[in-house]
């Protein structure tokens, strides 16, 4: 490792190079998530239609898959493949914006709880703990209930804000086991500031296990946003996400079975994506923790 | 006076579809077959309970401040009214109404008196026998404006009360009217004033009595738990005779799917609206029969007239009745209802509905024509600016909350469908869906822009002044606010009025004036779709009221199932 | 060890009332009174909203209010809950018991379940029965909770209808039954819902208890034991099991909140009148003193959790008690 003119991805990259070499469950995860997320970042040229248009509200009420409709019309006649795809765009942005701000609210409380001694390092700690405590689920219900109003941005950072409790611990407990190493002790005697020991000597290192952390957490966040709008406090109508198309078609799941169930099947393989391409990376990095089979 | 004709009688169906599609056919054979009518359980041993599915709390179960169905159902079951209308709809006169607690009435010279002669066998569920003196109290709790009752409009005819003797009650009314005999009985449920006595006002809603009613009906009260199920029992000992059935029991589901669940799935036996989404699933159930009815409700989009934060101030946007106006041509009415109830309902044509003999069905509508309604917002100052796709004026966006009870499927359907269409002409809806309680809540205080209402209407067309009416504007039904005096004059002249035609001549008018005006865009008329166990026998049900001959029906003992032989446990 | 325990508990207290504040105050300053809808609700009497007044005293600056609604808890006064039209305690007392059930029946299901996909995958690993458990697991591992519940609720309601699909019991004719007949009958009421939290929660316990097999395997007295001639399987029943059973205790900890986030959605779907009903149920009627205190309470649970996997794990492994 080159201590003193480290890449910052560098780790990672090597990481994904192993992969790349050993791993056709990550090389198929990844394929799988491009096949995803590529059509839904284009769902403006992709999609065949309007995703809120109700073209015909009579006679292409909740029609099954055609040629037409590839994936069929939902009780209001909009297009179910239009509506996968922008709900998709809108799903996946709302995910990875709402995991940038945990990763960084994470990584920097991390680093600094790991960072500082003394009695303000065990406070920092103690906060942790009392985070690590709150059941994400019921406080985000708690926050939406009463801001009703709130815009997509505030839907999006309050996603992040209450997710990056879990990261910072792990964050921290890397800078603690850096910060005992030798580099790190010669750094400092030769007279290097904190600030340029953590860029350059602990954040990269810590690069790592944060991009296994977001990765997998940004397939949490998506199951987060999709419950969430399942319970009409997440994302609302017209605009289409993954979760408020089940909810869509959830009375009639038994009669109208694709209204709900391609964004089922969406969600479910988004997610198993983004935590195979997680998993793959951890056993990469650490070939005895790997999670599954 | 004149006899009304008769709304159309019941319609009954018991077939099982295949599919969605075959609902054309159940309306088309509802027309010849209809299995069971009036079966008096005379002779036939009494015995089983009845489960009716519902989803939510009753608000209350005391009679005078309660208005939603639940309670309303409860209410009827528990209490008397002293006489009943007939299976023949009439309201005029006293033709066709059936003896309750009045065993008997008679009519004073003039016709300004009605005096009741009680049935002295009745008896409180208390064991104290019904006086003349409640009957004066009742009158009294409903006609108190501290009790905000919203019968009151109704029984504001009756200029008093009075009790000659223990058995005999007078009522007294102020002009001779075709309908003083409904006024007299229909709305108010009689009282027990032994239990009741000193509680008035606002302390009526939460005293012990509107969660443990004493009545003297033929099923008495049991309990209430919150959240899970009211349960009556048969008053054994009733002076009518007792119920055909042991016992009635309201089970209350958290939302309407559970409700729904519940009945496919044998945990009940009743469901009083069946969703058309959900009508497959129900008629492809062997044990269960579809029941259909003509429509008594309407729903509609009511705009706030008024300010929801300053009440004396008109509203931003619905203030003006040419907006309002353009948003209803925005709306393909036809098709919202269509895509929302399937067959299962008509489009409303005002705030009527087409059972009442004076409801023209002809009357001239607001066209569907977006183009009008875009050119129409055009001259009024409404124009998109700033390319958001959404009109303003004078810095006030063409933008507003429309709240919707989430029970109702067919209600959330159609918000969506409208916010799609709305927004075609620039206008942006945000729909808010509430619980029943906190939507109720929300129209009580005028605390909303739109709401997607509805209403149960009963027998008599009269019941208009207190939803629309000018005297409910402020704390009445009247949610929005609506004013207009000529609307309250033909409504009034059209109660008042001897005949039928003269009466359908006033009412038209009324009707075309509140459409013309706006103050809502009328939406569905469904038709009443319940789901009933096929054991179950029913008696006589009536339109506006299906509950109101529940004590007549029966379960033949040899298709009684589980939940029939058990008796109540304590 | 009560030193731990009592600075865990004192630790515990001090996070639930973090999160009371935390919830008390995004729904204080949320726009809108929160507590307008109940108590400007005409059904209320005015001797009610008296004594909410006073025991809100909405009309003092927010850190006022925040003291008195802390006190009041700490009588047991968690205010009046207005869809509910009773106290909120009441409502969280009559809802908790069948959460606990629901949760307890997912902790078995989903630790039985777990440990015996992940042994068997030990047993065959490398083989296509390991890779096959382990797809299936990942799946439902990604598989949204609502989503689980609703395929199950349709499968069951209408293709395979042997069990009640909502309640905890069946609502009019478990009163009237014996004892064994009710018991019964709440068993058949929580199998679907109890079946879908065991489904949900599995995958989490069977890919940690599997990592951990092979961690434990390698030691050397699994080594020693099989030059001694003991069967694999007998090697990893008594010797390997026992080891990584430790880690997986770990996760009692991380248990709670899964199972209350599964509870939940699971609730809703299946109708189960718990705490995760009440919560969401509290949404739609903005029963603010309802959500607030179920929030608390809840909470109060993950960490009492949290505990009993850290008391847990130091009684279990004697390597941790000297430390801090």
């Amino acid at each position: 490792m080159n201590a003193d003119f480290p890449l910052l991805p560098s780790s990672v990259l090597r990481a994904s190079r192993r992969l790349i070499a050993r791993d056709r469950s990550a090389i198929f995860a990844a394929a799988l998530l491009i096949a995803i997320a590529l059509p839904c970042a284009l769902a403006p040229i992709a999609a065949p239609y309007d995703p809120n248009a109700q073209p015909d509200i009579i006679g292409l009420q909740s029609t099954p898959p055609s040629l037409a409709h590839p994936l069929g019309t939902d009780p209001f006649s909009r297009d179910v493949m239009s509506r996968l795809l922008y709900g998709g765009r809108l799903s996946l942005t709302v995910a990875i914006f709402a995991t940038l701000v945990s990763v960084t609210l994470g990584t920097a409380y991390g680093a600094a709880a790991g960072y500082t001694n003394g009695i303000a390092g065990t406070v920092l700690q103690r906060i942790l703990d009392a985070l690590l405590s709150i059941p994400r689920l019921l406080l985000l219900i708690a926050i939406f209930a009463a801001w009703r109003d709130m815009p997509l941005a505030g839907f999006v950072v309050m996603l992040g804000l209450t997710g990056w409790y879990g990261l910072a611990r792990l964050v921290r407990g890397q800078v603690l086991a850096l910060k005992a190493q030798e580099f790190v002790a010669s750094a400092e005697a030769l007279g290097a500031t904190r600030m340029r020991i953590f860029m350059r000597h602990i954040l990269p290192n810590v690069a790592t296990p944060v991009v296994v952390a977001a990765t997998l957490g940004i397939g949490h966040v998506i199951v987060l946003e999709a419950g969430l709008s399942w319970l009409g406090i997440g994302v609302r109508q017209p605009t289409a996400s993954w979760g408020n198309m089940i909810q869509d078609g959830s009375d009639q799941i038994a009669a109208h079975w694709w209204i709900s169930l391609f964004p089922g099947m969406a969600i479910v393989l988004t997610v198993m994506a983004f935590n195979v391409l997680g998993d793959s990376l951890l056993r990469a990095l650490s070939p005895r923790r790997s999670m599954t089979g | 006076m004149v006899d009304l004709a008769p709304i159309d009688t019941l319609l009954c169906a018991s077939v099982t579809p295949p599919d969605r599609r075959a609902l054309v056919f159940i309306l088309a054979l509802t027309l010849s077959a209809c299995e069971d009518r009036s079966t008096p359980p005379g002779g036939k041993p009494a015995g089983g309970t009845l489960v009716i599915s519902v989803g939510g709390d009753p608000e209350s179960l005391l009679p005078p401040v309660s208005s939603t169905v639940p309670s309303k159902i409860l209410g009827d079951l528990v209490y008397d009214h002293l006489a009943e209308i007939g299976d023949s709809m009439n309201t005029v006169g006293d033709a066709g109404f059936r003896p309750r607690l009045a065993k008997s009435w008679s009519w004073a010279a003039d016709s300004l008196s009605i005096a009741f002669n009680l049935d002295s066998a009745a008896r409180w569920h208390d064991g104290i026998p019904v006086r003349a003196t409640d009957v004066r109290f009742t009158w009294q709790v409903y006609s108190d404006p501290a009790t905000g009752s919203p019968s009151a409009a109704a029984v504001a005819s009756i200029d008093s009360v009075t009790a000659p003797d223990s058995l005999t009650a007078v009522f007294w009314f102020g002009e001779r009217s075709p309908m003083q005999f409904y006024d007299a009985v229909n709305e108010m449920s009689i009282l027990p004033e032994h239990v009741l006595r000193g509680v008035s006002g606002q302390a009526l809603r939460t005293s012990p009595i509107a969660r443990a009613p004493v009545g003297s009906g033929r099923f008495r009260f049991v309990r209430w738990t919150p959240g899970q199920s009211v349960e009556l029992a048969a008053d054994t000992t009733n002076y009518r005779g007792r119920p055909g059935l042991d016992r009635v029991i309201m089970t209350i589901a958290p939302d309407f799917n559970t409700a729904l669940t519940r009945v496919v799935g044998g945990e009940a036996d009743m469901l009083e609206q069946v969703p058309a989404s959900s009508l497959a699933d129900v008629a492809k159930d062997t044990n269960l029969r579809v029941i259909l009815t003509p429509g008594l409700d309407y729903n509609f989009v009511q705009f706030n007239l008024n300010d929801r934060r300053a009440r004396g101030r008109p509203h931003a946007l619905f203030g003006d009745r040419a907006l309002r106006r353009a948003l209803t041509m925005a709306i393909d009415r036809r098709s919202v209802v269509r895509n929302a109830y399937d067959s299962l309902a008509d489009n409303a044509i005002g705030p009527t509905v087409r059972a009442y003999p004076t409801t023209d069905p002809a009357l001239r509508q607001i066209p569907f024509s977006p183009d009008a309604a875009r050119r129409a917002l055009d001259s009024l100052g409404w124009k998109d600016t700033d390319g958001d796709g959404i009109r303003e004026r004078g810095g006030t966006r063409l933008e507003f909350n429309l709240a919707v009870p989430s029970s109702s499927k067919g209600r959330n359907t159609m918000a969506v469908l409208m916010q799609e269409q709305l927004r075609q002409v620039g206008a942006k809806v945000n729909i808010y869906p509430l619980d029943f309680a906190a939507f109720i809540d929300r129209e009580t205080k005028r605390d909303f822009d739109a709401v997607l209402g509805g209403w149960h209407v009963e027998a008599s067309p009269g019941g208009i002044r207190g939803t629309w009416g000018s005297a409910a504007a402020t704390s009445g039904n009247n949610y929005g606010s609506y004013r207009n005096a000529s609307f309250d004059a033909h409504v009034d002249s059209g109660l008042a009025a001897p005949t039928l035609d003269e009466r359908r001549a006033h009412f038209t008018i009324a009707y075309q004036t509140i459409i013309d005006d706006a103050p809502a865009i009328w939406l569905a008329e469904p038709r009443r779709v319940m789901a009933l166990h096929r054991r179950i026998t029913t008696s006589g049900l009536r339109p506006d009221a299906w509950w109101a001959n529940v004590a007549d029906w029966t379960i033949p003992p040899d298709r009684r199932i589980a939940r029939d032989r058990t008796t109540a446990a304590r | 060890m009560a030193a731990f325990l009592a600075r865990r508990i004192a630790q515990g207290v001090v996070v639930v009332a973090l999160v009371a504040t935390l919830v008390f105050v995004l729904i204080h300053i949320a726009p809108g009174d929160p507590f307008s809808a109940s108590m400007d609700n005409p059904s209320i009497d005015e001797a009610v909203r008296a004594r909410w007044r006073a025991s809100y005293g909405l009309d003092r600056p927010l850190v006022e209010q925040y003291v008195h609604y802390v006190m009041n808890v700490f009588r047991g006064d968690l205010g009046f809950s207005f869809s509910m039209q009773r106290p909120v305690a009441h409502a969280l007392a009559a809802a908790l018991p069948n959460t606990l059930l629901l949760m307890a029946a997912g902790l078995i299901g989903g630790f039985g379940l777990g440990i015996a996909s992940a042994i068997a995958q030990v047993r065959n690993r490398g083989r296509a029965a390991d890779r096959a458990l382990g797809f299936v697991s990942l799946t439902l591992f990604s598989v949204p909770d609502f989503w689980l519940a609703l395929l199950l609720l349709v499968a069951f309601a209408y293709w395979i209808p042997i069990f009640p699909i909502g309640g905890a019991a069946d609502p009019i004719m478990h009163e009237m039954l014996g004892p064994v007949g009710r018991i019964a009958d709440r068993l058949e009421h929580v199998v679907l819902p109890a079946l879908t939290l065991t489904l949900l929660y599995y995958p989490l316990i069977a890919r940690h208890q599997r990592a951990a097999l092979l961690d434990a395997l390698p030691s050397d007295y699994i080594t020693t034991a099989r030059a001694k001639g003991v069967p694999e399987s007998a090697i990893l029943r008594r010797h390997a099991l026992s080891n990584a059973l430790l880690p997986v205790i770990t996760l009692l900890g991380v248990a709670f909140p899964a199972l209350l986030t599964g509870a939940v959605f699971v609730e809703k779907v299946f109708s189960w009148p718990g705490m995760g009903l009440l919560i969401v149920g509290s949404i739609g009627s903005r029963d603010y003193p309802l959500l607030t205190a179920a929030v608390i309470l809840a909470s109060a649970f993950v960490v009492a959790g949290s505990i009993l996997a850290d008391t847990l794990y130091r009684r279990v492994d004697p390597r941790l008690r000297d430390e801090r």
